[in-house]
């Protein structure tokens, strides 16, 4: 179980998290909502062991305070939202970072045929097979954002951080994503936490939703169950429930 | 891809030979590896070349075009290291403060007159080199404490400051004492005038050892290029890692200029057009950065000795002159070929 409690988190003086807890099981996802500013990105850095935070984190048991960084990234990988390209490589090497835990006791060591056969179905997860060649200074941004999901997944992680995963991609591969993560996290003691701005994405994820303001919690729990119109209203200060109604009826109209 | 590096590791060897063969007196190609043969064999020479010409190669062309290679591939491989640590394709010793610091000990040593009486004649490659490793430790000190994370732009911007301060402070230590300001303009200009094996025995080892700490680290090098928090996310262990290399860069650069004066630009040159020929990653770049930042130092060399007869001129001044419009070119022809 990846166990969150009471986790604030900030940079220098400024609290950003306020007390977040949640959990999350083996084979489960759950993805984090809110508004611009709530503290979503911060919580995820945190939970990575990015940030410096008070209140504890634990994998299986495990608190993380205590794992090395290393112990750390070979359980979790974090996909963040994409900075700048300062040196090109191409899609396979990109790829195969993500092996270097799996492969750093050689010295010039080549990487072994599993670890080039694990690239390679990471970038068929992606559907970039035939880009491993390309130099990713000449990808655009969404095909960029899927080398570096196809990245954390070379890690083979037990649990993927997304941060705002679905930005850049167009919507066959937003689509994709999401279906992929979903179905991935659903076995192999695998879990997803994903920070998503889209909500309808965001509930075609998961079921379980964290919904953030203010850096806390401002709901917790099944979509079905614990969300309604008045809490998101709240939330986002607009209403959500009624543009996507009036969304769904352009939609409905269209042949 | 072994076609380009063993073109280019034949072409460094050839620049090599060169650098022994021409000078002001011309001794072909073959009499010089004759003699390089000769002399490591102990086998008898060929009849036709004269004793002083067997010593101008032993004793001064070899000498000097091996330390040129050292030299050029330390400074290459410091300025590769320090490009992908900090993200900054600009960065270099420059950047950091190790050559303004080592031109502060320089100065040290120049004004004062100073000998420690164990150190002889390397005095003065010393203090330069403990004042430039110690000007780089004092900008990750400042930074870190700004900024526990040692983000990029912060040691930048500390080295840059520090750096500035440094130069301003020999500049006015130089102005003050102008019965020394020739020899040390000099300095700053860099020069392997005069430079024996012995020196080439000191800086090999140090370069040598550097070098392969470094290519140890080549997958580290690589993931860092996506910045500190990529990398941890993958499991390196950005701090120390960081703080190695940046360190190692720094003592090679520091160790190499010292004994040679400031000499620029190489460092920022020679990784670039590696990476341009062999891609970005850094178990190319780290090994092709030393032959080409090598070769292309004793070309300057060869340049600075010969272009003017019977005068020398500062090769860190040619290095800039060449490298220059050479860095121009090769950044724009690649900024042309990613846009389309």
């Amino acid at each position: 179980m990846l166990k969150v409690e009471n986790v604030s988190a900030g940079y220098g003086g400024a609290t950003v998290v306020r007390g977040v807890s949640f959990s999350l099981d083996k084979n489960e996802s759950i993805c984090i909502i809110g508004p611009n500013g709530c503290g979503k990105t911060t919580l995820l850095r945190a939970v990575a062991g990015l940030l410096p935070y008070s209140g504890s984190v634990e994998l299986d048991g495990k608190p993380l305070r205590k794992m090395k960084l290393r112990e750390i990234a070979k359980k979790i990988a974090m996909l963040s939202q994409i900075s700048g390209i300062y040196f090109s490589y191409s899609v396979f090497e990109t790829v195969m970072m993500g092996r270097y835990l799996h492969m750093r006791d050689s010295f010039f060591g080549a990487p072994s045929e599993r670890d080039r056969e694990l690239v390679f179905e990471c970038l068929r997860a992606v559907d970039l097979t035939d880009a491993a060649g390309k130099e990713i200074s000449a990808l655009s941004g969404g095909q960029l954002q899927r080398v570096f999901f196809a990245r954390a997944l070379a890690q083979e992680p037990e649990v993927i951080l997304l941060d705002e995963p679905t930005n850049h991609l167009d919507i066959k591969y937003q689509i994709e994503l999401i279906e992929y993560l979903k179905e991935w996290s659903r076995a192999g003691g695998h879990r997803a936490v994903g920070v998503l701005h889209d909500i309808n994405l965001a509930m075609r994820l998961s079921e379980n939703m964290l919904i953030m303001k203010d850096g806390a919690v401002a709901a917790e729990g099944r979509a079905g169950e614990k969300i309604d119109s008045a809490m998101l209203r709240d939330v986002y200060g607009v209403d959500v429930v009624d543009f996507m109604r009036r969304s769904l009826r352009r939609w409905d109209g269209m042949k | 891809m072994r076609l380009k590096i063993t073109v280019t590791i034949a072409l460094s060897l050839v620049i090599l030979i060169f650098g022994m063969a021409v000078g002001s007196v011309y001794i072909t190609p073959a009499d010089s590896l004759a003699i390089v043969w000769h002399k490591i064999t102990g086998a008898a020479a060929p009849d036709h070349i004269k004793d002083t010409y067997v010593s101008i190669i032993w004793d001064i062309r070899l000498p000097r075009a091996l330390l040129a290679f050292v030299v050029g591939s330390a400074l290459s491989i410091s300025g590769a290291v320090m490009q992908s640590v900090l993200k900054n394709p600009l960065a270099s010793s420059y950047t950091l403060g190790v050559s303004s610091g080592a031109s502060l000990g320089a100065a040290i040593v120049i004004i004062c007159g100073l000998t420690v009486p164990a150190l002889q004649m390397f005095t003065l490659p010393v203090v330069g080199f403990a004042l430039g490793l110690g000007t780089i430790l004092l900008a990750i000190s400042i930074s870190s404490r700004l900024d526990a994370n040692l983000e990029n732009n912060t040691i930048i911007l500390t080295g840059m400051v520090i750096s500035l301060f440094i130069n301003a402070v020999v500049t006015l230590a130089s102005a003050l004492s102008r019965e020394h300001i020739q020899r040390l303009i000099y300095w700053q200009m860099g020069s392997f005038q005069l430079k024996e094996w012995s020196t080439l025995f000191v800086l090999f080892p140090i370069v040598l050892a550097a070098s392969f700490a470094v290519a140890h680290f080549n997958r580290e090098l690589d993931m860092l290029t996506f910045g500190e928090e990529q990398a941890k996310t993958m499991g390196v262990d950005t701090k120390r890692v960081k703080w190695a290399l940046l360190i190692i860069a720094a003592a090679m650069t520091g160790s190499a200029i010292s004994f040679v004066g400031v000499i620029g630009f190489v460092d920022l040159v020679a990784p670039h057009i590696v990476r341009k020929i062999f891609g970005a990653a850094h178990r190319y770049v780290i090994p092709m950065s030393a032959v080409l930042g090598g070769g292309f130092m004793v070309l300057c060399d060869l340049a600075a000795r010969t272009l003017i007869p019977l005068q020398e001129l500062p090769v860190g001044a040619v290095t800039a002159v060449i490298g220059a419009p050479f860095f121009t070119y090769v950044y724009f022809s690649k900024r042309k070929a990613r846009a389309c």
